[in-house]
């Protein structure tokens, strides 16, 4: 996947740069705001990755103008500043997401990966099975009327099982579409990520069930 | 601490009535004075009438005085019905010829004979008016001076005085209401600037650092130059200390966004295991660093904010579902089943958002640290006019003696060195803005609860 990196920190850049080549990224940097919405006016993305401070444009303003073109490429903020004076989050100008530094780059990491995989392009952002209900928006999953705090991973999980109530999903699909190629997931890890989802979806009107031998479907419950 | 002083408008009001009862007191005595002395002109006039009257009926006969009293003269004096009348005519020898031999001729100490008077006296016990007069005869039987004294009591002319004075009094009294209330309608104009400048000011959020502009007399200029001075002082203040946060945010967090990814990029390098030991505790180190920074900046930022920052109104259920996806790092290895119960309509107080998610945060961070094997739920509630935000796990919780001292400013670092010993207190001073609390329930061995609650219209009254 193709990456913009506009950073103007040298060693914070260099180090994303790392983490992110190494799960088999490209990653372009710029250091200026300008020549970062330079760039992406004549290249496309699968993701950006914005600095808040910056020379030329500041985060924001480049956000803004890039949302005012039209285009819809995720973008994640990355933030030094204290919301001492801010009045705006970054969420409600038209980031996918941010991280306030300094952070882990773990959870870079596991930010980024949602991200691209989120873009894989849905038509609807509300997704309901049974009394489950998932914005993907805004990642809330509703079970009855409590939400529910997923994990990334946990939300893919779900989101898969839950686009086609029903149908079984074979383990290596699943593992397919919930890890990329550059990772290596445990021989156990689609049951482990069953058994997690299972536990926080308990009580909802829809069920994941074991097919044994072939895989996993959502089964919703009839009218009792 | 000042002495309490008198309203300006009792002040002027006490004076200017002191100005006024002593002005009526003057004008009083004096209308009190000239009645006396027009009754007495009157009432004169009629008595020297009468005594000349008296006078006039004097005749010679035959070388003798004689009168004959005129009914005339007494009916003149006679207008006043209750008074009573004494008289007496002397002949030019000095002889009474009629009228009370007892009744004093006033001038006869003085040397001029032909003199006409009036005066006080008393006569037979009472307060009397007299009126002298004479009538010089130059008849060759009889030279001299007869004289004519007629004396009244005063009861008419006193009773005249009284009513004109009483009529000048009730003069006096309707000018003095008319000026006292004048008065109340002047000082209170007058005043009016103040009371608009007071109300100004009282009706000013506190938070409002914009100047005051009310129009002022002259006199009042200098207040309100002063309050201006002192609101753009404090402005400046605010804003120096606003920039000297964002700078300390932005100076503080770089570099340890870049030592993070420093350790990041070695730990993937070949390491000896020997260094891989110093890099992990380095990495543990930089964590602990990159979290106190956080939150000492946190701390900074959520004090001034609760100075600088109107409240507006907040969703807190979405407040809330936001705080816990910052909260929560996808990368925590534990499972924790976190649910979150909100009513269905939209819970809404009045506060300020990035506080209210900073308090949020730092509870759930605070369980996720200590506690919470593998739940957390949080639930909102509203109970009469607050919102409640209970945030349970089912870890060991905080141990009650330590309660009083983790919503204190440093008040329980725990011993790992893995907290700062701020999350809560900075929870806890949120929740004192925003006119609630921070409180805690233990559920026996697993199960603790963390109870924030905020008035509804928190922050307006702030």
């Amino acid at each position: 996947m193709r990456i913009l990196l506009v950073e103007d920190t040298r060693d914070v850049g260099e180090a994303i740069i790392g983490r992110l080549s190494r799960i088999g990224h490209a990653v372009d940097w710029e250091v200026d705001g300008a020549a970062g919405m330079e760039v992406l006016s004549r290249t496309s993305y699968d993701l950006v990755i914005l600095d808040v401070m910056l020379p030329g444009l500041d985060g924001f303003s480049l956000l803004a103008q890039l949302r005012a073109r039209g285009s819809t490429t995720p973008v994640l903020i990355l933030t030094a500043r204290s919301r001492v004076e801010d009045r705006v989050d970054a969420l409600d100008i038209g980031a996918d997401d941010y991280l306030v530094k300094p952070f882990d780059f773990r959870e870079l990491e596991a930010r980024v990966r949602a991200l691209i995989r989120r873009n894989g392009g849905e038509a609807t952002n509300l997704l309901r099975c049974g009394d489950i209900s998932i914005d993907r928006l805004t990642r809330m999953v509703r079970v009855g009327d409590c939400e529910v705090h997923l994990k990334r991973r946990e939300l893919t999980l779900l989101e898969i099982l839950s686009s086609r109530p029903g149908r079984v999903f074979g383990k290596d699909e699943l593992l397919d579409r919930m890890f990329g190629h550059d990772e290596a997931p445990g021989p156990n890890a689609v049951e482990l990520y069953i058994g997690r989802l299972r536990r926080k979806i308990e009580g909802a009107r829809a069920q994941i069930v074991t097919v044994r031998g072939f895989g996993y479907q959502m089964v919703i419950d009839g009218p009792a | 601490m000042a002495r309490r002083e008198p309203s300006l408008f009792v002040r002027l009001f006490a004076l200017m009535s002191l100005v006024l009862v002593f002005g009526a007191a003057v004008l009083m005595t004096a209308a009190w004075y000239s009645a006396r002395q027009a009754a007495d002109e009157a009432y004169d006039r009629l008595l020297l009438g009468a005594a000349y009257q008296i006078a006039d009926a004097i005749q010679v006969q035959e070388g003798e005085p004689e009168i004959a009293l005129p009914v005339s003269a007494f009916e003149l004096l006679a207008l006043s019905d209750r008074d009573r009348i004494f008289y007496r005519v002397l002949d030019p020898a000095g002889r009474t010829m009629t009228g009370y031999e007892s009744l004093a001729d006033p001038a006869a100490a003085e040397a001029s004979p032909d003199k006409a008077l009036v005066e006080n006296a008393t006569f037979d016990g009472e307060v009397v008016r007299v009126a002298r007069v004479s009538r010089r005869f130059d008849d060759p039987q009889m030279r001299g001076d007869a004289v004519v004294i007629v004396a009244q009591t005063v009861e008419a002319r006193q009773a005249l005085a009284r009513d004109l004075t009483f009529r000048s009094f009730i003069l006096v009294g309707v000018m003095g209401a008319i000026a006292i209330g004048g008065t109340i309608f002047a000082v209170r104009r007058a005043l009016a600037p103040i009371s608009r400048l007071e109300a100004a000011i009282r009706q000013r959020d506190p938070l409002d650092l914009t100047l005051v502009s009310v129009s002022t007399p002259r006199e009042l200029a200098p207040f309100v130059a002063e309050i201006n001075g002192f609101i753009e002082r404090l402005r400046a203040r605010v804003e120096l200390m606003q920039q000297f946060i964002a700078d300390a945010a932005h100076q503080l967090r770089t570099p340890l966004a870049a030592l993070e990814g420093q350790v990041d990029l070695l730990a993937n390098d070949q390491v000896t295991p020997e260094g891989r030991k110093h890099l992990d505790r380095i990495r543990v180190r930089t964590g602990q660093l990159s979290r106190l920074a956080n939150q000492l900046l946190s701390h900074a930022m959520v004090a001034h904010r609760e100075r600088a920052v109107a409240g507006s109104p907040v969703d807190l259920a979405e407040l809330t579902r936001r705080a816990l996806d910052d909260a929560i790092p996808d990368t925590l290895e534990r499972d924790i089943l976190v649910t979150l119960h909100a009513p269905p309509a939209p819970l809404i107080v009045s506060g300020d958002p990035v506080n209210l998610a900073e308090a949020i945060k730092n509870i759930v961070d605070n369980a996720l640290r200590h506690g919470a094997p593998s739940r957390i739920t949080v639930r909102l509630s509203r109970r009469q006019d607050m919102a409640v935000v209970e945030v349970e796990d089912d870890g060991p919780g905080i141990a009650p003696a330590q309660w009083a001292r983790v919503v204190q400013r440093f008040g329980a670092p725990s011993a790992d060195g893995k907290g700062s010993g701020l999350g809560l207190s900075i929870t806890a001073e949120v929740a004192a803005a925003h006119g609630g609390g921070l409180s805690f329930v233990a559920k026996g061995a697993v199960g603790f609860v963390v109870v924030l609650s905020l008035a509804i219209q928190g922050r307006e009254f702030a």
